[in-house]
């Protein structure tokens, strides 16, 4: 017995010297935040990792919350978010944050309606629409204003569920942003932010939970990140935009509604993408950020931070279109090169 | 005679009835083990003990860094947690005045009680948040704290299990307090004991919440005490809620991993118990 407990206690002691040992070799830089970019932020440090061996990033995706909560903690190393921090978190924060873009991304609306999937491509929804559906004043799939929109298409006399997200996220934001942009009853009964007071429907954990719940629930309507719908074979609808036409969401129309927005980019980079201008551009986009500190207290770490965001927005960049994010314009690119420059390390 | 078969009917009854509650007990826990074993089976090779994870949505790879951190911090937190919560035990029976050992003793019971999600908040706020850094370290003190009362109550009771005569037998030979405690009382209950710790360190081994915010979790092999680690149950939690298939398979993998050492554990319990001194 006294053995066994030896043996245990051996093996435990030898693995905390081993991972004492591994200690001196890497420098680990910590970040956590949004799930929208997760799966192109792990190919990112995937990738980079091979190319500077002497640093890791390791990133958890706790949703954009918590990422702002934990760079303003100082627990992490870079947060990142899709819904830019309000001023008054930016005050919280202590020192200076900049947001800096990586890549930007499309919110689809996602329904699951068996009895139209066989006849059409996408269903289309106007902006009103939308809205009206998410206010819960439009409840049935065959009312007159959305079969206006889509002529031919047997709408069958259903109830739509509505399905949103449960959390604090990113996702809601840049799409609640585009709801209180189009409609006035929504800007103000409801209003937007990471999690807002939703007047219908059934809340979904993460990016995830909405994509399980609409596949699972006929007559359900929900919102979720271009990718998880794809991944998930869903259908998603078309958005007619500011100029009138009907955009499916896609890498293109995501890249024109970034690039709509880029002349007009603050410097600071906190804008919305949502309800562009350009004819083919898709109305729901929004930028995906890193959060960094402008003064970079570790210099070992800090220099690895500037080198890692340099090489996100150029080299890195390519890996965008496979995982359905809209790269950045090269316009863009400098200008937020200029800002990493800005980056102190002491 | 009619009153005598109206008893033996319902002595039938009542004994179908605890037969199959006892099936209805046991239900839960086989069809677990049947569905983990037939969706994680298929998923486990040798790159799943082997390699590092893979980005978001790419098949491979594997869970080696989170396999070898959960034994680390099960280490750790056994380090600090054993000594306190046996030394802890041996007080309790041995030394403590009646007000303040039912004080402790109550104290214990309630901290076993506390949901591990408020433990590990509570490991963040007077850890995490001053040191400014997710660490394996505050990962260990969070699973600590959850050991601690089972192993000091488990101690306890196996102590009060040693007869009187041996204490006093000890003592009249002029063997001293300490001895006494430490090399007749503390080895007679010696079985007892192991058997809370095997129960605490199995019980810690699956734990999630309270590692969610002080380990935090690491796609890379562990760096130090003082960096983030990974552990088995987060990396199973992060997986089973993606959308890729893959990862949802490997979650399944990893979940049957965690039940075969969980319950390697249990049975290693049971053997040392079985061998009373």
């Amino acid at each position: 017995m006294k053995k066994l407990l030896t043996i245990i206690g051996g093996v435990f002691i030898s693995l905390i010297i081993v991972s004492g040992v591994f200690a001196a070799k890497l420098l680990l830089i910590n970040g956590a935040g949004a799930t929208f970019p997760y799966p192109i932020y792990s190919k990112w440090f995937y990738e980079y990792a091979k190319i500077d061996e002497t640093v890791n990033f390791n990133y958890q995706s706790i949703g954009s919350g918590g990422g702002i909560r934990q760079i303003s903690e100082k627990t992490v190393d870079f947060g990142a978010t899709d819904g830019p921090m309000t001023d008054e978190q930016l005050q919280k924060a202590g020192a200076e944050i900049f947001h800096l873009p990586m890549v930007a991304g499309a919110v689809v609306l996602t329904y699951n309606l068996q009895e139209v999937s066989n006849s059409r491509s996408s269903l289309r929804f106007s902006p009103d629409v939308v809205a009206d559906i998410f206010l819960g004043k439009i409840k049935k799939w065959n009312d007159g204003r959305i079969a206006q929109d889509n002529p031919g298409v047997n709408l069958p006399d259903k109830k739509i569920v509505v399905v949103h997200r449960s959390d604090g996220s990113g996702t809601t934001f840049i799409f609640v942003d585009y709801l209180s942009e189009i409609s006035g009853a929504w800007k103000s009964k409801v209003g937007k932010g990471t999690s807002v007071d939703w007047p219908v429907g059934l809340g979904g954990k993460g990016n995830e939970g909405v994509t399980g719940l609409v596949k699972q629930t006929p007559g359900s309507i929900g919102y979720v990140e271009l990718s998880y719908a794809v991944k998930n074979k869903l259908p998603y609808g078309d958005i007619k935009n500011i100029a009138g036409n009907f955009i499916t969401p896609s890498l293109e129309s995501t890249t024109k509604a970034l690039d709509a927005k880029v002349d007009t980019m603050p410097s600071d980079f906190r804008v919305s993408l949502v309800n562009p201008s350009g004819k083919d551009a898709y109305p729901i986009a929004g930028l995906t950020w890193i959060l960094v500190y402008k003064k970079q207290n570790d210099k070992a770490k800090g220099e690895k931070i500037v080198k890692f965001l340099n090489w996100a927005v150029t080299d890195g960049q390519k890996y965008a279109a496979d995982l359905l994010y809209a790269p950045l314009p090269n316009s863009l690119i400098t200008k937020i090169q200029n800002k990493i420059s800005e980056i102190q390390v002491k | 005679m009619n009153n005598y078969l109206r008893r033996k009917i319902t002595d039938k009854l009542m004994r179908a009835l605890t037969v199959f509650c006892a099936i209805f007990v046991l239900l839960p826990l086989i069809s677990i083990f049947v569905y983990v074993i037939s969706k994680g089976i298929t998923s486990i090779n040798i790159d799943f003990f082997t390699q590092l994870p893979k980005p978001a949505g790419e098949p491979g790879g594997g869970m080696a860094n989170a396999i070898i951190g959960s034994l680390i911090l099960t280490g750790m937190a056994s380090l600090w947690a054993i000594p306190a919560g046996v030394l802890g035990g041996v007080y309790l029976s041995e030394f403590s005045t009646n007000k303040l050992g039912t004080l402790i003793r109550f104290s214990a019971d309630v901290l076993s009680g506390v949901p591990s999600i408020v433990i590990g908040i509570f490991a963040y706020s007077v850890w995490v948040r001053p040191m400014k850094s997710f660490s394996a370290l505050s990962g260990a003190f969070a699973l600590g704290i959850i050991m601690i009362p089972t192993i000091m109550r488990t101690t306890e009771e196996a102590i009060r299990m040693v007869p009187h005569d041996l204490r006093e037998a000890s003592l009249a030979l002029g063997i001293n307090r300490f001895k006494t405690t430490i090399r007749i009382i503390l080895k007679t209950a010696m079985p007892g004991t192991i058997t809370g710790v095997m129960l605490s360190i199995a019980r810690i081994f699956g734990e999630t919440a309270p590692l969610l915010f002080t380990a935090f979790g690491n796609r890379f092999w562990h760096q130090g005490m003082t960096q983030p680690i990974a552990a088995l149950p987060l990396q199973i939690f992060v997986y089973a809620i993606s959308p890729f298939e893959d990862w949802q398979r490997q979650a399944w993998a990893g979940a049957l991993v965690l039940i075969g050492l969980t319950f390697v554990i249990s049975l290693t319990s049971r053997l040392v118990t079985k061998r009373k001194i």
